[in-house]
């Protein structure tokens, strides 16, 4: 699967989703006993299921109370804090850990960096010695590797450091270079309210993630990318929100950029994925698909979840956009407060 | 009415303020017949029933078998006997203007928030919540045809949410402003009000049955108001064999969705109960699910509460006695019974105690918030426990 996603990030080889679909199906239900009692529950089988579509979905819910792989974990990664305290925060055992690596920096790469720049990485997180078991920022330590001129991360224990990161902003304006800040949305908003402005380098960038959860108050998207050209200097076309979740090796991204470098800038921002990564808008009741456009809840099939669950039925609520995309809506009432705005909320409450 | 400026709801409370001045003298008893005569009319007000269905999102069958049972607690004995043990013969010490800010969760709680200031001889301005702007006003006609004197120190008013300028005026002139709602709009809004607060923020409720209690009332205790408000049980704790009774409440849940069908919920209603079961379900609870609702039974050492939506925990217990050391203290307003009445709730701030399928019928002497009604409006202290117990 590995060497299948990596071709296939690279252009080099078409993946054949079906195909993956089905092996990954067989595979997991064959060793994830979690897993196949659901399916044998619902008198399906690999022999059964004709479709990815049909392959069926684990709720977010499940990585709460089971474990869910294949084989013994490489890293434990937890979804942040939940407001029913962190027996309730679900664990998502990854086997192999150079999989999420491999799925989930081209797809940085092609959404962030379109231009091939390599800027300095400014992490609006705590750093990975403080959180080993999120997956966000195991993903910007890997970032920081692979992309970027130096790395930085402006939260700790005790939360984000705005001081420090209006102080290391102002420096970084003075000196020109491109920066690279990405972090939860709710950080941006911190430091925006602090009234601090700068003008950070050409080719400067914004990467976001976690809207609106752990939100000090209401913010709109493009409320959102108003803010990071008055208070950052980073136009709006340079601003990506990524979609992820603990549950999934594979991201998705706004087009933004990757649409400007492609000379689609008046296509709308809708949350794209890479070829691995498909994701379906189901009705609540009936799980069944909902009419392009229509809202209803957000179930993923990633895989580069191979060594624990492909498909991911989530919590949120979103549409389809486009023939690519997706536009998240928000989350269901009542669900657990997590993801990536609550990581920094638990370091700050 | 909608109020859109600040004159204008000045001027409406002045008038209040005004008539109370006249209305005052009125003996309680005369004033109980009043309210008691209103609420008839209330409940037959023909526009009460076109428009409440629309404005709550209940069906028309819900709110035709929920109306009756707000009107049914304006008793003329009961509201003296409130009064006499409450207040006394006369309330001197009553304030001037009481002011309201409701949720609409569920509908008419304008009805006993209007009854009790008018028993004390009060002024009150009711704020409605925006699912139901037409309750309050439909009462306050419905007075004002049978008392206008008493009528017209009502004033029932509904504007826009976040509309600082009439809520800064609210805030201010209340002699006792009452807040109803959700926690983070009480926190919110109590720190601006210049006079005395008295808080109604999120409550539960639940039940303690035999496994032979009459599943068809607990059902009926869910279904009323669609599960919305703080005396919906949404836990039900069973001496005796749970899972039976889980399947023989699931069967009353659903001869009931018969006669009051759900009304349409919207995709992240519908979506909140699957993530909701979903839950259940991977944490070993046995889930069982229709278009009535669903019943989730689990062990429960401590109370959980559900979605909302028609779904109930179940659980097992031994002995009624463990049931007070269950629930979190303050946050439980009425526990329904069927069987052995549990000790010890008082002391955790519980407010009623009634027989299973009485707990959508509160009287309005019910002490909401294990506070005394009027007593709480004249700033006297209530006893320690004011657990009321209903049989």
């Amino acid at each position: 699967m590995e060497r299948a996603i990596a071709a296939a990030s690279g252009g080099t080889e078409a993946l054949d989703f079906e195909s993956w679909a089905a092996r990954l199906f067989a595979h997991q239900f064959e060793y994830v006993a979690a897993y196949r009692t659901l399916c044998e529950r619902r008198g399906l089988s690999p022999a059964t299921v004709a479709s990815w579509r049909d392959v069926p979905p684990v709720p977010t819910a499940a990585f709460r109370h089971v474990d869910l792989a294949t084989g013994p974990a490489e890293v434990v990664f937890r979804t942040s804090g939940t407001s029913t305290g962190p027996e309730a925060r679900g664990r998502h055992l990854v086997p192999r850990l150079s999989l999420y690596r491999t799925a989930a920096l081209p797809t940085f790469a092609r959404h962030l960096l379109p231009d091939g720049a390599r800027p300095r990485c400014v992490f609006l997180l705590p750093p990975p010695a403080q959180r080993p078991d999120s997956s966000l920022v195991r993903m910007c330590e890997w970032v920081g590797e692979a992309f970027g001129t130096g790395t930085e991360w402006l939260a700790d224990d005790t939360g984000l450091d705005v001081t420090r990161l209006a102080e290391r902003l102002a420096a970084l304006e003075r000196s020109g270079e491109a920066v690279l800040v990405a972090g939860p949305t709710a950080g941006f908003l911190r430091f925006f309210d602090t009234g601090r402005k700068v003008r950070l380098g050409p080719g400067s960038r914004v990467m976001d993630t976690g809207g609106a959860k752990g939100m000090p108050r209401p913010l709109s998207r493009a409320g959102f990318l108003r803010a990071c050209w008055s208070h950052l200097g980073v136009p709006g076309y340079f601003c990506v929100n990524e979609y992820g979740l603990t549950e999934l090796c594979s991201q998705r991204y706004e087009s933004a950029m990757a649409d400007r470098f492609a000379g689609r800038s008046l296509d709308h921002r809708r949350l794209v994925a890479p070829p691995w990564l498909r994701t379906r808008v189901l009705d609540p009741d009936t799980l069944e698909e909902v009419p392009a456009g229509r809202t209803g809840m957000l179930c993923h099939h990633d895989l580069a979840n191979a060594g624990s669950v492909a498909v991911v039925l989530t919590e949120d609520l979103g549409h389809t956009a486009g023939d690519d995309g997706i536009v998240v809506t928000g989350r269901v009432s009542g669900a657990p407060a997590r993801g990536c705005g609550q990581l920094l909320a638990d370091v700050t409450s | 009415m909608t109020v859109t400026t600040g004159a204008a709801l000045r001027a409406a409370i002045d008038a209040a303020l005004e008539a109370r001045g006249r209305a005052r003298t009125q003996p309680v008893a005369r004033r109980a017949r009043a309210l008691a005569a209103a609420a008839r009319r209330w409940q037959d007000d023909p526009r009460l029933h076109a428009r409440l269905p629309a404005a709550s999102g209940l069906s028309p069958a819900m709110v035709a078998a929920t109306v009756p049972l707000v009107a049914g607690a304006f008793d003329v004995e009961a509201m003296e006997r409130m009064v006499r043990d409450e207040v006394g013969e006369t309330a001197p010490d009553a304030p001037p203007l009481v002011a309201h800010v409701l949720a609409s969760n569920v509908p008419a709680l304008a009805l006993p928030a209007i009854a009790h200031a008018v028993l004390l001889g009060s002024a009150v301005v009711v704020k409605s919540g925006r699912a139901d702007p037409v309750s309050a006003p439909a009462f306050a006609r419905a007075l004002a045809d049978v008392d206008p004197d008493l009528g017209a120190t009502v004033v029932a008013v509904t504007w826009p949410g976040g509309t600082s300028a009439l809520d800064e005026i609210l805030l201010q002139v209340a002699s006792v402003l009452v807040l109803t709602g959700a926690d983070k709009t009480i926190a919110a809004l109590a720190p601006r009000a210049a006079g005395r607060v008295l808080r109604h923020g999120t409550r539960f409720s639940v039940a303690l049955v035999d496994d032979s209690a009459d599943v068809d009332a607990l059902a009926e205790d869910v279904v009323l108001y669609e599960q919305r408000g703080c005396l919906s049980p949404q836990t039900v704790w069973v001496r005796g064999d749970p899972h039976a009774f889980a399947t023989r409440l699931g069967e009353a849940l659903a001869r009931a969705a018969i006669r009051l069908p759900p009304p349409s919920a919207t995709t992240d209603e519908r979506a909140a109960v699957r993530a909701f079961l979903d839950d259940a379900a991977w944490s070993g609870a046995e889930v069982r699910s229709g278009p009535w609702g669903a019943v989730v039974v689990r062990d429960l050492p401590r109370f959980l509460p559900t979605c909302g939506r028609r779904t109930v925990h179940v659980a097992g217990i031994d002995a009624a006695t463990s049931l007070a050391e269950r629930l979190p203290a303050g946050r439980i307003e009425c526990v329904g019974v069927g069987g052995e009445a549990p000790p010890g709730l008082g002391s955790i701030g519980v407010s009623r105690l009634c027989p299973v399928g009485r707990m959508q019928r509160p009287p309005l002497a019910w002490p909401r918030g294990a506070r005394a009604p009027l007593a709480s409006l004249l700033g006297r202290p209530s006893p320690a426990s004011r657990l009321r117990v209903e049989s």
